[in-house]
């Protein structure tokens, strides 16, 4: 999938911005690194959410609500990359219905 | 994520009526205290607030308007001691009168139904905001 560009946003800029200097523009990022960073992401605030039920359950050393707001930023997240993927199969069903 | 921006507000609310609940609690529960470490009897604790920015947000605008709440200092009322006629009271001085705590049940009870609600307040910005976010996640669907 690395032929389909995301240009412009300077938030999305890749890991390591030598590698893009090398490719030319240096805005242009290919989607596949932005979707793996999405995904880094994503997995972090979950395994945050993970440890913060485990200071209050094991612990005792945090609060309650910080743990319920982990979890939810981990379940909005998460809901939101569904839709992301929801998209991705759905363009992906749609070439693959193409008539050749 | 944008939507991370008011949850944590909302966090440091909580946190803070956590904060006040605690103190009022203490309060209620030391409203009979006549012994302490530094001596006399339990005075009242009151806590204060201060406000700090939230840092990274969208909007240049909201970046400057926006502020956390941070629980700041918890000190002693500076109200006086309660005195009360009790010769027979352990604690008493040589003309029979017991030195109380300052604490009055009945504005602690007031106060413990604003930090209550204030935290229910928080609770359900927390909810609109999450259902805002879902609910964004409807579109074109």
């Amino acid at each position: 999938m690395n032929d389909i560009i995301i240009g412009g946003n300077p938030a999305l800029t890749p890991v390591e911005p030598g590698k893009a200097e090398k490719e030319g523009s240096g805005t242009q990022t290919p989607f596949g690194t932005v979707l793996k960073k999405t995904i880094k992401d994503i997995n972090d605030l979950q395994i945050k959410a993970d440890q913060a039920i485990a200071k209050v359950e094991v612990d005792n050393s945090a609060s309650i609500h910080e743990a319920m707001i982990a979890l939810e930023k981990a379940d909005i997240s998460f809901k939101a990359m569904m839709q992301v993927r929801n998209k991705i199969i759905e363009a992906y069903q749609e070439i693959m219905r193409m008539q050749v | 994520m944008d939507f991370f921006v008011p949850f944590r507000i909302c966090g440091s609310g909580l946190t803070a009526q956590r904060a006040k609940m605690d103190v009022i609690t203490a309060n209620l529960a030391n409203v009979d205290t006549t012994r302490t470490p530094e001596g006399g009897p339990y005075m009242r604790k009151v806590v204060s607030f201060s406000s700090k920015p939230v840092g990274r947000v969208f909007d240049m605008k909201l970046r400057k308007a926006l502020n956390m709440v941070s629980v700041g200092d918890v000190e002693e009322s500076k109200e006086g001691v309660r005195r009360v006629a009790d010769p027979g009271h352990p604690d008493a001085d040589a003309s029979g009168f017991v030195s109380l705590p300052n604490v009055n049940v009945v504005s602690e009870m007031a106060g413990m139904i604003m930090a209550s609600r204030a935290y229910e307040a928080c609770v359900t910005a927390f909810d609109a905001t999450k259902s805002m976010a879902l609910k964004t996640l409807e579109i074109g669907r």
